[in-house]
């Protein structure tokens, strides 16, 4: 599944002129980048309605326009700490082919970057280290390096 | 070529098709002589052929074909119908259902050719028919071909006989525009040709044929004119042939050949128009409808006087026509469309209730406000009512196929049992329906192998020597209500208290207090699928939990009763509806939850003194009733807010006989409440059934009592 995913991303970034739109979010003081055509809606923190006997990166659902998502902590998700909301905290609503509509909790969202193919560093697949699993690939920007998320892979480790 | 489009109409037709198929084969075996039943047959196996060649399934075109020939000889006297022959139908029966399904989730009819099932059919054929020999199949193939000359040969004829009959393009009015274009066209040196194509009627997608066609034509050149319209054609609103005007620069025959080249494509005439010729046809057009009323019966003359075949083709035609009204009174809907609708409603209701809460709190008031409120109730009430209504359809496509599968367990068992329906009228939500099929399929198995007893314990127990087994469905207020009785041996509860002991599914000290019915329920425990039971017939190995956890899955419940030596029934209750349903609202720890309305029975305010413990677990005792009380604060992993000392709140609800109480904390009182998917991410929890949005926007989570209880 993840290399499946990883060669239609490699494929896209070809046929779109060697360049895709990244929203870059920040978790920490790290910057990651996830690919735009995921992207349904960003919104701000709002009441979670809890659900039990749920992983805890699960935080539980919202309402967002009549629809039912869940919402998931991208921190927990990725092995980090968790830290209290801030008024930058926002919820990025993706939707993903095989979840469906899937909220995730970041500390920010900063801006859109315009990344060609020869800006982005691939990731050598590293069995050992699960957080480096989730990304596929550097890409560097004239001030930044932002880490591109995988997001089937990030969402796939459901259970654990 | 692409009828990709066209394969949710064939597997829908197929299964009608396979299943009128079933109940007259059925039919045919009560009366072998049977006329009617056998043409019935005849042309149900002939239609499917068709559509199976059409969508390019070969290998369930041949069975089908040869389906057809023993009905064909069957028809026409030659043979007779007899019980070996109903089996091999069956089993030919089955075949097929196998490529229907193998249709509808791969696209593709497999690889099994069954030819075992085809040489039985052609063996039956030889022996009995009046032809001998290995040439059967041989000879199918040969009239095949004869066929196909013989739809070949009236296209080499026609074009020397009626041809200004066939030339229907003749008679396509041309308006002012189109003459316009047409001239300009020849101005340019582009011919203009008209066509019309002739479609076998034998073919059953005509609308794709028909697309083909249309599809071939334009690579050539532009079609102008078409008659019917596109559109018609697109939805089958014609009879065999239609008439096409084109403007292209390639010649005649190119065009002619390339329509020719889709199959079930009779015969394609064309002639080029000039531009006169389209000015008269223009003309035409406009005299014909002063005198249209004579100038139809003419045409209508001169296609009987050639042959017989058209005269054929026009009395099916008469016969469509007369038809028709009747079909077109209903219209097929896609389920997804009708979802959609649903949600929309659920929309509605959720908004309704939002402006029935935000009157409360924002305290507006006043008699006329109140009044246009409870007239929107009303409205959304009986709109929820219409939407659901329409998305009932009978069980009937479900339960028919059970007479059946008794027959053939009745051989394969050597048990005489008759299976006796009712109620097949009664209609369940599309969604339950699909699902209902398996568990009651099991329920009678199960009756048909461990609950009815052989012809000699029958003899002696008094009991007719053939079975029964009933299947009764019918509504019962919000529910319907199926269930399967047989008057067999019943369910022996010593057997089963030992089996599940032997099992260490309870100890035997816990037998020994439990009551009959606690019992009898164990048969629905997962550890109960026993190696025994799993028979080739009830088996498949699917236990009786699989048939509860399956109906609980549908929001229903599932019961059991029997007397030993008497029979048993098994009771499925289902809800009508699974999208809307009442509920209690509750708060449980400062969070809202919603449990259906549907499993509470009581509501009752109980002192803390009054909770006793038994073995370790809390009980209370309602009206002589000892019932367990769950606290629902320490099952959905919460603090209740209230103190130990506080007066407890427990709702009773009930599962079957069994009832429990749960404790929360307040309650806020009984809504219309529109249950929503956690979402394919969460699906692991079992206490949460669903979600709901409340007026304020804000989201419940609708508890599941069945998975507490």
């Amino acid at each position: 599944m993840a290399d499946e995913v990883r060669i239609t991303n490699a494929d896209l970034i070809v046929d779109e002129g060697e360049k895709v739109q990244y929203i870059v979010i920040k978790l920490g003081n790290e910057q990651y980048g996830i690919d735009i055509k995921y992207i349904d809606n960003i919104i701000r923190m709002q009441s979670i309605t809890r659900v039990p006997h749920v992983p805890n990166y699960i935080k539980g659902v919202i309402n967002v326009r009549g629809e039912v998502i869940p919402v998931l902590n991208l921190r927990l998700k990725m092995g980090l700490d968790e830290i209290e909301d801030t008024k930058a905290s926002r919820i990025i609503i993706l939707k993903l082919e095989q979840f469906g509509l899937l909220g995730f909790i970041v500390d920010e969202v900063k801006e859109v970057v315009t990344l060609s193919e020869i800006q982005i560093e691939k990731v050598a697949y590293d069995g050992t280290d699960e957080k480096q699993n989730f990304v596929f690939g550097v890409g560097k920007t004239d001030t930044d390096l932002i880490s591109l998320l995988d997001m089937n892979v990030v969402c796939a480790e459901n259970g654990k | 070529m692409d009828v990709s489009q066209y394969l949710e109409i064939f597997l829908d037709e197929t299964r009608e098709h396979l299943s009128s198929l079933n109940t007259q084969i059925l039919n045919l075996e009560q009366n072998p002589e049977d006329q009617d039943t056998i043409n019935e047959i005849f042309r149900a196996a002939h239609s499917l052929k068709g559509m199976a060649g059409t969508m390019g399934f070969k290998r369930m075109q041949n069975l089908t074909h040869d389906m057809e020939n023993v009905f064909s000889e069957i028809r026409n006297g030659a043979m007779k119908v007899s019980s070996n022959l109903i089996d091999i139908l069956f089993q030919t029966l089955d075949a097929l259902e196998e490529y229907t399904s193998n249709i509808q989730e791969t696209a593709d009819e497999g690889t099994n050719d069954n030819q075992n099932i085809i040489d039985m059919l052609n063996e039956f054929l030889n022996s009995k028919g009046e032809t001998g020999g290995e040439e059967k199949p041989k000879k199918g193939k040969a009239k095949k071909a004869e066929k196909e000359a013989k739809e070949e040969a009236p296209a080499e004829e026609a074009p020397s006989g009626g041809a200004s009959d066939e030339e229907k393009f003749r008679k396509i009015p041309i308006g002012e525009t189109e003459e316009g274009v047409i001239a300009a066209a020849i101005s340019e040196g582009k011919n203009v040709y008209g066509f019309t194509v002739y479609v076998n009627e034998a073919c059953l997608l005509k609308a794709a044929r028909a697309f083909l066609v249309y599809k071939a034509v334009e690579e050539k050149g532009e079609i102008l004119l078409s008659d019917p319209s596109a559109q018609d054609i697109e939805d089958e609103k014609f009879d065999f042939d239609f008439s096409l005007i084109v403007i292209s620069e390639h010649k005649i025959d190119d065009i002619i050949n390339a329509a020719k080249a889709v199959s079930e494509i009779d015969k394609v005439v064309g002639a080029p128009l000039n531009a006169s010729e389209a000015a008269s046809q223009a003309k035409k057009e406009e005299d014909e409808e002063e005198s249209k009323a004579p100038a139809a019966p003419a045409a209508e003359h001169k296609e009987t006087a050639p042959a017989a075949a058209p005269a054929a083709q026009n009395a099916a035609k008469a016969a469509k026509t007369q038809g028709k009204p009747v079909v077109n009174r209903t219209v097929r809907v896609d389920i997804e469309k009708l979802d959609v609708l649903m949600n929309l409603v659920s929309e509605l209701i959720i908004a309704k209730n939002s402006l029935v809460s935000a009157s409360f709190t924002d305290g507006v008031s006043g008699a006329s406000f109140n009044e246009q409120i409870e007239y929107l109730e009303s409205v959304t009430t009986n709109l929820h009512e219409s939407v659901m209504k329409v998305r009932m359809v009978p069980i009937e496509s479900v339960v028919s196929k059970f007479p059946r599968m008794i027959r053939d367990l009745s051989k394969k068992l050597d048990k005489k049992m008759e299976l006796y329906m009712s109620g097949e009228e009664t209609e369940l939500d599309r969604t339950v329906v699909d699902e209902i099929g398996d568990p009651l399929m099991h329920l009678l198995r199960n009756s048909a192998d461990h609950g009815l007893e052989s012809a000699e314990i029958r003899a002696q127990r008094g009991k007719p020597e053939v079975g029964s087994i009933f299947l009764d469905a019918y509504q019962d207020g919000n529910n319907v209500v199926i269930e399967v009785r047989d008057d067999g041996n019943g369910i022996d509860v010593e057997a089963v208290k030992n089996k599940a002991i032997e099992r260490g599914v309870v100890t035997p000290e816990q037998a020994e207090n439990m009551a009959e019915k606690d019992i009898i329920n164990l048969l629905f425990n997962a550890g109960f699928s026993t190696a025994k039971v799993i028979s080739d017939v009830s088996g498949r190995g699917v236990g009786l939990d699989v048939v509860k956890s399956k109906i609980e899955a549908l929001s229903g419940e599932v019961e059991v009763h029997s007397k030993l030596g008497e029979g048993s029934t098994w009771t499925i209750r289902l809800p009508l509806t699974l999208a809307i349903i009442q509920a209690l609202m509750v708060v449980v720890g400062g969070e809202k939850y919603a449990i259906s309305l549907g499993s509470i029975q009581t509501i009752e305010d109980v002192s803390p003194d009054e909770i006793k413990l038994v073995q370790n677990e809390e009980v209370m005792t309602l009206r002589g009733n000892v019932i367990p009380i769950i606290r629902l604060d320490k099952e959905l992993d919460t603090v209740s807010s209230k103190k130990p000392e506080d007066n407890l709140v427990v709702a009773v609800a009930k599962k079957g006989e069994k009832l429990a109480g749960f404790v929360v904390d307040e309650l806020i009182g009984q809504q219309e409440i529109v249950i929503k998917s956690l979402g394919k991410y969460i699906n692991k929890s079992k206490l949460i059934s669903g979600a709901t949005i409340l007026g304020d926007g804000e989201i419940a989570l609708i508890l599941d009592a069945n998975a507490l209880i």
